[in-house]
């Protein structure tokens, strides 16, 4: 679902005003991120694009709540990210925001459904930790430890720990980076379900052009900048992509 | 110039200085203790032996009646005998103007014209005596410390009974006494009990013994067994009142620094190998995990064509390098740490010098045991990544495998919380690295019982010897035997609430092969001050037939209750009689045997004679008394119950304390090194597992308690588990020191587990709050990128 421009407020979820991120001092400095503008909406799907070092993402960084900007503006809601502090923006990542990381990030010593319920423990709304994986499809593998499953599995087992929490945002950086196409593409579909089915606004960092395809938006970075907007007038179903 | 391989040794290292620093605090403890203790052992045994030799201490002691000196002619000419020094040795009491109470002594006689053949004194202040001269005195160091006396000061002695102000000499030193003590106590009491020589002709006079002594000993030819020495000298005294020959394994003083080298023997071994254990793994544990994150490096290495050899080396350089840290802490420990506890041996031990001597032998020991027990530690999995290909080093490691932990599979699983699942897994995985962690903090906790042990053992030996055992407040010996009606006299002295007579004999208690020489006490029957007290500590009542010794006593003889003892009595009319053994008596200071007064007196059958009594004073009354009781001539000594517990406070006391803090100081860098390594390594390797935590909405509280939950863990299990190492420590070094001279009762207070428990959760927690601060710079963004 595509937003016209004089969207209601109400569905804005995040807004960007010239962010800045500058990392080092003096020669060393790196201007990760140079005045982005940009705003996301709920439910919507949003690929980002672009070439390494082109700030995407220290985009989702800041988005999610893992590093401050340097300047400009960043809102969540009502949320000044900008201005919050530690145990604000660890609040905020208990409850909104769902991460979804190339290498997965699992506990080792916890099985899949424990991983999940690790989360559902300290979130204030969780679905049960055997629901998050069957929406992943992977209810015959709950007691499996991490290094007992496949790369793609343990993605998914990722994807369902990000989503117990009934987050209102899915952030994933790189989700497939370290998969096959096959594994991908699964794991891509089960992104693609808690999209549609929870209606989380979801946010893609890929290299991947490809992926753009299955978006509602495409957003292309470069130089710490959104250097173009497309809005795909029709989703591709993840299962159609290939790469 | 230094290789660009050892740069980034040194680069290294300072980044893991903390961790480096924590095994080398640890390894310092125990060579401390080894290089201190072996040092101390070298220092004492070779100042005792230079001292003996320069100054000729005999090898055969003996006392008697009385003899004539051409006896002396007789005993020289005795096979196996190379020299012999006799001269007079009398009990005195003393009369100090600041003392309240009568202090006691020993007066031993010099020869008039040329220094003693045997047990030469060292003159630590003023002169020697005049020949020939009279009215001075040499006095012993101890005493003339504990009383700041001077050359040139006076001092009024009780000569059999005639009052004579003798003025001080010289402050000497003697091998004879180099533990000063009063005979038959434990425990020094240099304020009221000296050492003092005259010369002969003086000391002679006083007592009618002009011509004559009392006191003989000798040393043996090159050769020469002691027992047939020992056994003819008897024979040969038998008629003057011999009270039976012994060599220097009984000699009091001789066996008191024999006891501390034991002692020390002890500390040298089982203390630095359980520190260098705990040590080595440290070691192993940060050079695993040091290798896990350098397994790239390593690789890109083995890619450039180092060999293996180069690689192993290069990383047991860094073991080593520990290891030299770890060595020079330790002799900086050791020399500090010897250096202090020798100024408290100069509390207990008199020698001319006794200087803290370095035991250089123990430190290059001290190396190789450290380097090998590094070396050891670390070697495994220094060969497993050198043997590594370099195409699979440059993977990341495969992800670790873990199962439920044994908790779970017991059924217990439900309760589990995840944080507490996380750290349980995570210890069955790596069960040896959990258990070195126990066993470092088991190690810690076990330590601080000994020396608390210790002081509670003592505590209770003296509450049992002066509240149980000794109820009087004073006890006095007589010159000679005296008829009992002296005591009438004594009831009438001011303050008097009760006095009770004593009769003591030297004897020979013989039970099969087996014999032990000692002085029998004859004690009443009822008696409310000495009293004999059994393992149940009841008072037994002595029969009116039979004997009552020591239990320790028993078992040297191998005797039993029931079972007729041979009793030789060495004094008088020197009678052997049998007598049955009626009970054994808990004591722990010395051997001893009682029995009932009057019984004794029958077996004497020199009639009703006495020869000391014991007090209750009114507290009141207190320095009327002891004023009386410096005028009575006939009193050669004087045990004042309440001086000998403040002089106990004052040294013994003190010194456990020294001994406390070091063990406290030992303890703490073990707990606190084994917990800050254990955290800090759990902290690196699972960086990314806790940064993850972090970034999906655990707080830092939150992920604190995963790592808090390990180490809790650890420490339960640790904790108990030191408790009883503790008492075992306790234990083995109790059964060590205890001797027929000392005994201590093992006594484990509550008290002593909650101290041990609360220093060690202390610096436990302290120590991971520090590690715990380095949560706050977890990069979390850095987690999520490729995993290291």
């Amino acid at each position: 679902m595509a937003f016209p421009p004089g969207i209601p407020d109400r569905l804005r979820i995040f807004r960007v005003r010239q962010l800045t991120k500058v990392y080092g001092e003096g020669l060393a400095q790196v201007h990760a991120l140079a005045g982005v503008d940009l705003d996301l909406y709920a439910g919507e799907l949003v690929v980002l694009l672009g070439p390494s070092g082109s700030g995407k993402t220290t985009l989702l960084n800041n988005l999610g709540g893992l590093d401050v900007p340097t300047a400009g503006e960043l809102s969540y809601r009502h949320l000044d990210l900008t201005r919050a502090d530690e145990a604000a923006l660890t609040q905020y990542r208990r409850e909104r925001v769902g991460f979804v990381f190339q290498f997965y990030n699992l506990i080792p010593s916890l099985t899949a459904r424990e991983n999940v319920g690790l989360i559902t423990e300290i979130a204030r709304d969780p679905m049960p930790p055997e629901l998050a994986l069957e929406m992943v499809h992977l209810s015959p593998r709950l007691d499996h430890f991490p290094a007992q499953l496949s790369g793609g599995e343990q993605q998914r087992v990722a994807i369902a720990r990000a989503i117990a929490k009934r987050p209102e945002v899915l952030l994933c950086d790189e989700p497939t980076g370290a998969l096959d196409v096959r594994t991908g593409i699964v794991v891509l579909e089960a992104i693609e379900r808690v999209n549609r089915e929870l209606g989380t606004l979801t946010v893609i960092i890929t290299h991947n052009a490809v992926m753009a395809e299955m978006a509602d938006r495409v957003i292309h970075f470069s130089d710490g900048r959104v250097h173009d907007i497309h809005e795909n007038a029709r989703r591709a179903p993840a299962q159609s992509l290939n790469w | 110039m230094i290789s660009q391989l050892d740069r980034k040794l040194f680069r290294d290292l300072r980044r893991m200085k903390g961790q480096a620093l924590a095994v080398a605090l640890v390894m310092g403890c125990g060579l401390s203790m080894m290089i201190m203790s072996r040092s101390l052992i070298r220092s004492l045994e070779s100042t005792r032996h230079e001292y003996y030799e320069a100054y000729r201490f005999a090898e055969v002691f003996v006392h008697l009646k009385r003899a004539p000196n051409r006896l002396v002619d007789r005993i020289a000419a005795i096979p196996g005998v190379a020299a012999v020094q006799a001269g007079i040795s009398v009990q005195v009491t003393l009369d100090l103007p600041e003392l309240d109470e009568p202090a006691s002594g020993l007066v031993r006689s010099l020869p008039d014209h040329q220094p003693p053949a045997l047990n030469r004194l060292f003159l630590r202040a003023g002169r020697w005596l005049r020949p020939g001269g009279t009215g001075e005195i040499l006095v012993g160091e101890a005493f003339a410390d504990a009383n700041q006396l001077h050359p040139g000061d006076s001092l009024t002695l009780l000569l059999n009974g005639r009052r004579q102000t003798m003025r001080i000499a010289g402050i000497v030193l003697s091998p004879e006494f180099i533990f000063e003590s009063r005979p038959g106590t434990a425990l020094p009491d240099n304020r009221t009990y000296g050492i003092f020589w005259m010369p002969y002709r003086a000391l002679a006079s006083a007592y009618d013994l002009y011509g004559a002594f009392n006191q003989l000993a000798l040393t043996l030819a090159p050769g020469a067994s002691e027992r047939p020495v020992i056994g003819a000298l008897d024979e040969l005294l038998k008629p003057y009142g011999g009270r039976g020959a012994h060599g220097r394994t009984d000699h009091p003083s001789h066996i008191r620094v024999s006891d501390e080298i034991r002692v020390l023997h002890t500390l040298a071994i089982g203390f630095p190998v359980v520190f260098l254990s705990v040590a080595a793994f440290m070691t192993n544990a940060v050079l695993s995990r040091l290798l896990t994150l350098q397994r790239e490096q390593i690789a890109i290495l083995k890619a450039f064509g180092f060999t293996d050899r180069q690689i192993v080396l290069h990383y047991l350089k860094f073991a080593l390098v520990m290891v030299v840290a770890g060595a020079l802490l330790g002799v900086l420990g050791g020399i500090l740490l010897g250096v202090r506890i020798v100024t408290l041996y100069q509390l207990f031990f008199r020698f001319p010098e006794l200087a803290f001597s370095l035991d250089r032998g123990a430190m290059l020991l001290a190396l190789a045991v450290s380097a090998l027990a590094a070396i050891l530690g670390v070697f495994s999995s220094v060969r497993r990544a050198a043997r590594l290909p370099p195409a699979e080093a440059m993977r990341p490691e495969p992800p670790a495998r873990y199962r439920p932990a044994l908790i779970e599979r017991t059924g217990m699983a439900r309760v589990l919380s995840h944080t507490f699942r996380i750290a349980v897994r995570n210890l069955e995985r790596k069960p040896v690295q959990a258990c070195f962690t126990i066993a470092g903090l088991a190690l810690a906790t076990g330590i601080l019982i000994v020396p608390n042990c210790f002081r509670d053992g003592i505590q209770n030996v003296l509450d049992f010897q002066w509240d149980v055992v000794q109820r009087q407040d004073i006890g006095i010996g007589l010159v000679e035997p005296s008829s009992d009606q002296i005591k009438h006299l004594f009831a009438q002295l001011p303050g008097v609430i009760a006095v009770e007579p004593v009769r003591s004999a030297a004897v020979r208690l013989r039970f099969g092969a087996r014999h032990r020489q000692l002085a029998i006490q004859g004690l009443p029957a009822h008696g409310q001050h000495s009293r004999v007290i059994d393992a149940n500590y009841r008072q037994i009542t002595l029969p009116s037939e039979g004997l009552v010794i020591s239990s320790k006593l028993a078992d040297v003889l191998g005797a039993r209750v029931g079972d007729l003892v041979i009793l030789e009595v060495l004094e008088g009319r020197r009678v052997t009689r049998t007598a049955p053994l009626v009970g054994l008596a808990e004591d722990f200071a010395g051997i001893a045997a009682y029995m009932d007064l009057h019984a004794l007196n029958r077996l004497l059958g020199e009639g009703d004679i006495i020869t000391g009594a014991s007090f209750s004073i009114d507290a009141l009354a207190w320095r009327d008394f002891l004023r009386e009781l410096k005028g009575i001539p006939r009193v050669s000594w004087v045990a004042v119950k309440e001086s000998l517990r403040a002089n106990f406070r004052e040294t013994t006391a003190a010194s456990i304390n020294v001994i406390q803090t070091i063990y406290l100081i030992f303890a703490v860098i073990v707990a606190f090194g084994v917990v800050y390594n254990n955290a800090r390594i759990s902290l690196a390797e699972r960086a990314r597992e806790l940064a993850t935590l972090r970034v999906i909405g655990f707080s830092r509280r939150e992920v604190g308690a995963v790592l808090v939950t390990e180490l809790v863990i650890l420490a339960l299990i640790a904790v108990p588990i030191g408790l009883l190492i503790g008492t075992g420590f306790a234990t083995a070094i109790l059964r060590e020191v205890n001797t027929e001279t000392v005994r201590l009762p093992l006594v484990l207070l509550p008290g002593n587990y909650a101290f041990a428990v609360l220093a060690v959760t202390i610096a436990s927690v302290v120590s991971a709050l520090a590690v715990l601060r380095k949560l706050n710079q977890l990069d979390l963004v850095g987690a999520l990128k490729a995993p290291e």
